[in-house]
């Protein structure tokens, strides 16, 4: 594993192709072996996402199940103040959609390896991690920072897996009240363009683009395809069946094609399982 | 122990290559593995547009016609007519045969004379061959010498063309010259042993021929008295391979058949014993089998003779005898003593073609088909039937027949009973086999065939309890309890014939209402070298007998007998002995009654044992320690308690009622919101399946730490992890509300008012009912009575919205998804499950022992995971609604051993397995489903299992198991099911059937051992430690409800493998026994070990290697190692690292 690293010699940063420098990273002092981080400047090609300054964000790949995001924020201090720290299960754009929930009812996440996006106070940080040496390995547990893994972390869970009914019911409270207003301003503004549609006094309709020409088509799929299933029975009732003799004829011709398909269908099945020697009995 | 060779590793991994098929492992099991099959696959036939449509000629019309009405499908006729090929004797061997038969009568017409000498007189045989006979007494009177033999002709099946493979056996009919024997030769055993001596003399020549191969002696259906010589030729291969069988005959009519009337004596008692008995009035007991057995040989010649005339007139007559043959041998019913041989079979057919009830022109389909019916319909051991067309005024009428023998069958001259040895169990047994397979033959839901003619029925998998009588020689005192001399006298000494027909009826009497069927197993023809004296009768080895339980009766306690005054009393009392007490009943009657003991159901289940051997030791002197009683070996490994053991029934009744009581509760509940429509159990205990159900437990507070605010209990660090029974059971279920226009149309919003719902309820609860519970936004724990239970509200259209999205057009699509399918699945499809599987154990009580059982194996062979608990609940169920060919299990033995069979035979390559709960299936959906299924084999699960509410998904083993995860599962099952049925089977084997539960360890990659302090269901590993933990658990009873919730759902082990599996997921496979195992087997996924360009994508868990300007990556596996005792911390002991395959 070290083999290729060990080229760069000692207290060098190590670049690897495709412009991510290798940072090790030991989960304690006394640890034998070391991961190693990705890191490089966050860089997309368009600006979507406020929250992750392109010049003061740092990107790293691999970052271990142990380190949360307190724990990341303080081995990543050292270059420099960090504002925030991200972490996603894959590399992401776009940061959570869809209102904001508190975090009892957020699904449980994945525990697995991690992609971060450090946002740090200074551009200046970023290059500094970047020309961090590869043979100095940032430390997770400490004296000073235990990171509780394991039985330890268990037990944590566990404990703080009891909700004060009062704190759950708040957040319920919350929530709902919340939805009931967007609930609120969305039928407002329903109403609102329902009221546009209105004769006005003088007879005329005012015509709008967008999407209110929902009423001319059904706007969800199943009644789409109702509408087509409607129409191609309406067709199948006005034909006539075995009506004249060509069409006798057709049907007795599909029976015996439709023999003849299963006829070879079983000798093809029993091809198989001779193939397969299915026919000894013992 | 097990040892089975792990997957290789460059298949492990490659998920998506279905191309394998999974047969491949049974195939090569079977040795030939000369054919390589993988590439031969079903594709869905296509015919070009000429072809369908072209003019058909008139044969073909004929043909498509008569494949339509004579067969429900054409395909059994052709697999019927492929089975006969595969059975039918090549013309290779014929040649082979032919010509050795040729060599073998030239040579036998060249046998020296000999000077004569007096029977008892062996002098002149040399020491190269011995008499194939048991001289006891040993002098009889009469002049023996060798002559060369008047004829010999070929007889039997092979000239009369019904031989089949594999054993073929080509028998000869080595006619001994008139002048060596003498009329009167039929009294006391002078004409078999001149018969004997005679084989012998022609073993002696033949010895100086070495060409000729190994000669032995065997007996003609364990007949001692009639001994027969095996000529093997020497072959190359063991396929062309035949046996060459001498029978020494009189000449043909040279005895008087009435002289061999079943009422007839032909061995005198005084020269039988050796004593001048006093009472030589000169009424001697009949000797009917001695009789038949000398007549039988009198007759294969005529006997072919008529058979040939019949078959000539019936073209199918061969296909449709070889059919039967192929029936019977599936059955273990073709061989042995007192069998339904293929001679038998021959006659059958004959009879019921010269009856016209079958006509000539009929094929081998209909000839079985009709056969079997007759079997069915007729009871031959009252009603016999005689294939002779007028018997002579001397041949004895069926009357008289019936009264010397259990099983009538009378030959076409009228004289022989072929049946005589047949006990009235065996015919019983073949009229049951006949009806079962009459009853699922026309079932367009069971594959015909395959139940039919391919599967083999060994009694340990047919019956549901089975015992052996070992040391058969305690039978001979048996013989003198039941004062048998004259019957010991007919059977010549046989003493185990002699006494089993006796004690066949004693245990049929015993048993009663208790059992279906009894059957027995057919003494293997003994086999020696013509060098050594016959084995004698106590090295046969031993008998075992099968019962075929009724369910409900099977397990009662009591046998009510008689009123006391009545006059059958005395016979009850005779019967049961001292066991039989008076008893005053709730009814007020007072009557005789026998109580036996059991108190759980896993003791009333061995309450036949109970009775078998009170019976056999009262009645036939047989010792307790004679019997080796097999009905519930393999139910020890789910056998807990110590005072009174139990395998789980118990307490999941309890479960179950809990369940019930708190069900009741919910639908009291008044001041919910919305109403309940519905509660509904979604866990294994609750349909009878959990493999340990939860017990209710009390518990020591002191043991815990507690929570600062809520004052809740959480485990405590330092001490071992709690709960013995409970962590794994948390009873989940499942409380549907009724549907409102309350409800929000909003994922999250719905996902709020549920918790609203799970407050409020838990709330409820604790006022009405006082029972402490612990609300969460996705559940409400409630702990009651010592058991915890998990509440989840749902609400019907909760997965309609979850899939519901809005296009940027503003159009509303449905789209299925994950989220909305897991939410079906755990609210919907779960709880049906569970009550559907919960009627099943209704009707079958031991369907959730078999359950157990296949669970507790799966888990200990750390398949747990691959085949999760609902599909091993589902292919259980199907072996109860779909038992064809056996009839549902009745014992949990016999089930999982079914269970093991079933997976380790069932085609998934080829076949749905479809899971026909409740009837819902009719055979139209049958044919549909796997019309689809063959439709997209490629895109289906490899394990494809169809239930009436999924068709075309198999939604239960859409994740799991992999191919070749499938294939292993068959390999070790197919395995574990050998060792097991031998171990069963066989008393000199070592008892210990856990041995199919211990995995073979080293074919992982690494072992992660835990600290057996953490593991919380310790208690339940397949080898329990010595050793035991305080869990925080005080024995005693737990009905108080009250008081504060304990640890629930805290498993480190469990918690411990979803973080592996989250983080190493894609690099390794991690496998576990749930119950108690202290080991996590680690299999690096080879795929994940190909070294990759690097990508942002898959960097986890990589370290990085650069060679000129490109990045290649592979997994860090010392840093993985380190990662796998930090992310344990506390509960992993070692990682050990056992293979040095991935370290490049």
């Amino acid at each position: 594993m070290a083999s290729s690293k060990r080229k760069h010699g000692s207290g060098q940063t190590c670049v690897i192709p495709g412009g991510f420098s290798v940072l090790s990273l030991k989960f304690s002092s006394d640890s034998a072996a070391s991961h190693s981080l990705y890191v490089k400047e966050h860089r997309v090609r368009a600006q979507s996402h406020s929250g992750r300054p392109m010049d003061r964000t740092l990107f790293v790949l691999n970052v271990p199940p142990y380190c949360p995001e307190n724990v990341v924020k303080e081995l990543f201090s050292q270059f420099g103040s960090v504002q925030s720290v991200e972490l996603k299960d894959h590399p992401s754009s776009s940061p959570d959609s869809g209102p904001r929930l508190s975090k009892i009812f957020r699904p449980a996440e994945k525990q697995g390896f991690k992609v971060g996006y450090i946002v740090f106070q200074n551009a200046s940080s970023v290059s500094a991690v970047k020309s961090h040496a590869f043979d100095v390995p940032l430390v997770v547990q400490t004296k000073e920072r235990p990171v509780k893994t394991g039985v330890q972390k268990w037990i944590q869970q566990y404990t703080e897996s009891f909700i004060p009914k009062e704190k759950l019911q708040k957040d319920v409270d919350d929530f709902m009240m919340d939805y009931d207003k967007r609930k609120e301003k969305a039928e407002e503004q329903q109403r609102k363009e329902a009221e546009e549609q209105q004769e006005e006094e003088e007879g005329w309709v005012k015509v709008t683009r967008g999407h209110k020409g929902t009423k001319a088509r059904p706007h969800s799929e199943v009644a789409n395809k109702k509408t087509l299933q409607k129409e191609m029975k309406k067709k199948k009732r006005k034909e006539l069946m075995n009506f004249y003799t060509w069409q006798h004829k057709n049907t007795q011709k599909e029976h015996i094609a439709e023999l003849r398909k299963k006829f070879e269908e079983d000798k093809q099945r029993i091809a198989l399982l001779r193939a397969q020697r299915k026919f000894r009995p013992y | 122990l097990v040892h089975i060779p792990m997957f290789t590793p460059s298949a492990s991994s490659d998920e998506e290559d279905h191309n394998e098929a999974p047969t491949e492992a049974k195939r090569s099991k079977k040795g030939d593995a000369a054919v390589d099959d993988s590439n031969v696959l079903y594709h869905p036939v296509k015919l070009s547009r000429s072809d369908l449509y072209r003019p058909p000629t008139a044969e073909e019309l004929n043909q498509l016609k008569e494949a339509e009405s004579l067969f429900h499908c054409n395909l059994l006729k052709m697999q019927m007519e492929e089975l006969l090929k595969e059975v039918a004797l090549s013309e290779r061997r014929k040649k082979l045969i032919d010509s050795f038969v040729q060599r073998v009568t030239k040579l036998l017409e060249a046998v020296p004379e000999t000077a004569e000498v007096e029977i008892s007189d062996l002098s002149w045989l040399s020491g190269s061959a011995k008499v194939p006979f048991l001289l006891l007494p040993q002098v009889t009177k009469g002049k023996f010498h060798m002559a060369p033999p008047s004829s010999v002709d070929p007889i039997g099946s092979y000239p009369l063309g019904t031989c089949i493979k594999p054993h073929v056996v080509v028998d000869l009919a080595v006619t001994i010259p008139a002048n060596v024997l003498h009329p009167k030769d039929v009294v006391n055993q002078r004409y078999p042993r001149k018969r004997a001596l005679y084989l012998a003399g022609l073993a002696q020549y033949l010895a100086s021929f070495s060409d000729l191969g190994p000669m032995r002696y065997s007996c003609l259906h364990g007949n001692r008295l009639r001994p027969v010589l095996l000529l093997i030729p020497p072959g190359k291969d063991s396929r062309s391979s035949f046996t060459v069988r001498l029978h020494a005959c009189p000449p043909p009519g040279f005895f008087k058949p009435s002289r061999f009337h079943p009422l007839r004596n032909n061995i005198r008692t005084e020269w039988y014993t050796g004593l001048q008995t006093s009472n030589s009035e000169g009424i001697e007991p009949p000797t009917p089998h001695y009789n038949s057995s000398i007549l039988g040989d009198l007759l294969p010649k005529a006997h072919l003779q008529f058979l040939s005339a019949v078959s000539s007139q019936c073209p199918a007559f061969a296909d449709g005898v070889a059919l039967l043959k192929v029936w019977l041998r599936q059955r273990e019913l073709h061989q042995g003593a007192g069998c339904f041989n293929g001679f038998l079979a021959s006659m059958l057919l004959a009879y019921l073609l010269i009856t016209h009830r079958i006509s000539n022109t009929m094929t081998a389909y209909q000839l079985l088909r009709n056969s079997l019916n007759f079997l069915a319909s007729t009871d031959l051991t009252v009603n016999g039937v005689s294939v002779a067309k007028d018997p002579d005024s001397s041949a004895p009428s069926l009357a008289e027949f019936h009264s010397a023998f259990q099983v009538v069958f009378v030959d076409p001259s009228g004289h022989l009973n072929m049946c005589a040895d047949m006990t009235a169990c065996t015919y019983k047994q073949l009229q049951h086999e006949a009806s079962v397979s009459m009853q699922f033959w026309d079932d367009p839901t069971v594959d015909g065939f395959y139940s039919l003619l391919m599967t083999p029925k060994p009694m340990i998998r047919t019956s549901d309890h089975v015992f052996q009588l070992c040391e058969l020689v305690k039978l001979q005192s048996s013989c003198k309890k039941l004062n048998l001399l004259s019957e010991l006298m007919d059977h010549s000494g046989d003493y185990i014939h002699t006494t089993l027909p006796l004690i066949l009826s004693l245990l049929q009497q015993g048993l009663g209402q208790r059992i279906q069927l009894l059957t027995h197993s057919l003494c293997p023809d003994p086999e020696w070298s013509v060098s050594n004296e016959p084995p004698k009768y106590k090295t046969q080895p031993p008998i075992s007998f099968g019962l075929l339980l009724r369910p409900e009766l099977a397990t009662s306690v009591l046998e009510r007998g008689p009123p006391a005054d009545s006059p059958k009393a005395a016979e009850f009392r005779q019967l049961w002995g001292s066991r039989s007490e008076l008893r005053r009943f709730q009814d007020g009657a007072i009557t005789e009654a026998v109580l036996w003991e059991g108190e759980s159901m896993c003791q009333k289940r061995l309450i036949p044992k109970q009775i078998i051997t009170h019976v056999l030791k009262l009645h036939a002197d047989i010792p307790e320690s004679c019997l080796r009683y097999v009905g519930a070996t393999v139910d020890d490994v789910i056998k807990k308690g110590s005072e009174v053991p139990s395998t789980g029934e118990e307490e999941s009744l309890v479960v179950v009622q809990a369940f019930d009581d708190l069900s009741r509760k919910l639908w009291a509940l008044e001041d919910l919101p919305l109403s309940i429509t519905s509660v509904q159990g979604a866990h294994p205990a609750l349909r009878y399946t959990q493999v340990f159900p939860p017990v209710p437990l009390k518990l020591d507070f002191s043991y815990f730490d507690r929570e600062k605010k809520s004052k809740s209990l959480v485990p405590s660090k330092d001490k071992p992890c709690p709960g013995i029974r409970w962590s794994d059971s948390v009873l989940a279920v499942i409380c549907h509300m009724e549907g409102s226009g309350k409800w929000p149309h909003d994922r999250f919003a719905i996902r709020h008012i549920r918790a609203a719902f799970h407050i409020r309820m838990g709330e409820l609860l604790k006022k009405h009912h006082n029972y402490s519970y612990k609300p969460c936004p996705t559940h409400l724990d409630v702990w009651k009575d010592g058991l915890a239970f998990r509440i989840q509200v749902a609400y019907h259209r909760e997965p309609q919205v979850l899939r519901e999205s809005l296009t940027a057009e503003g159009m509303l699509v449905v789209r299925d998804n994950e989220e909305a399918q897991a939410l079906e699945m755990a609210t919907i499809h779960k709880p049906l499950l569970t009550s559907t599987l919960h009627g099943l154990q209704q009707q079958n009580p031991c369907f959730g022992a078999v359950c157990r059982l296949a669970k507790r194996w799966l888990a200990a062979q750390l398949f747990s995971d691959d085949i999760t608990e609902d599909t091993a609940d589902l292919l259980v169920a199907s072996l109860f609604l779909q038992p064809a060919p056996f009839t549902p299990p009745g014992s949990p033995q016999v089930g999982f051993l079914r269970f093991l069979c079933l997976l380790s035979t069932f085609d998934w390559r080829n076949n749905p397995l479809v899971v026909n709960l409740n009837n819902q299936l009719t055979g139209t959906d049958y044919t549909e489903i796997k019309n689809a299924f063959m439709a997209s084999r490629e895109s289906l699960p490899v394990m494809f299992i169809a239930t009436p509410k999924d068709t075309k998904q198999s939604m239960w083993t859409k994740r799991a198991p992999s191919i070749q995860m499938l294939q292993r599962v068959m390999v070790v099952a197919a395995e574990s099911l050998k060792v097991l049925e031998l171990q069963l089977m066989d008393g000199t084997q070592i008892q210990d059937v856990r041995v199919v539960l211990r995995p073979p360890l080293d074919a992982y990659d690494a072992l992660i051992h835990m600290n057996t302090n953490q593991v919380p269901l310790l208690c339940h590993a397949v080898d329990p430690p010595g050793v035991n933990f305080k869990r925080g658990v005080i024995t005693g009873n737990a009905k108080a409800s009250s008081g504060v919730l304990p640890v629930i759902d805290y498993n480190p082990v469990s918690l411990y493998l979803t973080e592996l599996r989250d983080a190493f997921g894609d690099l390794a496979l991690f496998f576990c026994d749930p119950f108690g195992g202290t080991v996590i087997a680690v299999l690096w996924k080879p795929k994940a070990f190909i070294k990759a360009p690097f990508k942002t994508s898959q960097a986890s868990a990589r370290s990085v290697e650069v060679t000129g300007d490109e990045a290649k990556t592979f997994p860090n596996v010392s840093a993985i190692l380190e990662d796998f005792r930090i992310l344990g911390k506390g509960l992993v002991k070692s990682v050990e690292a056992k293979t040095e395959k991935w370290s490049f």
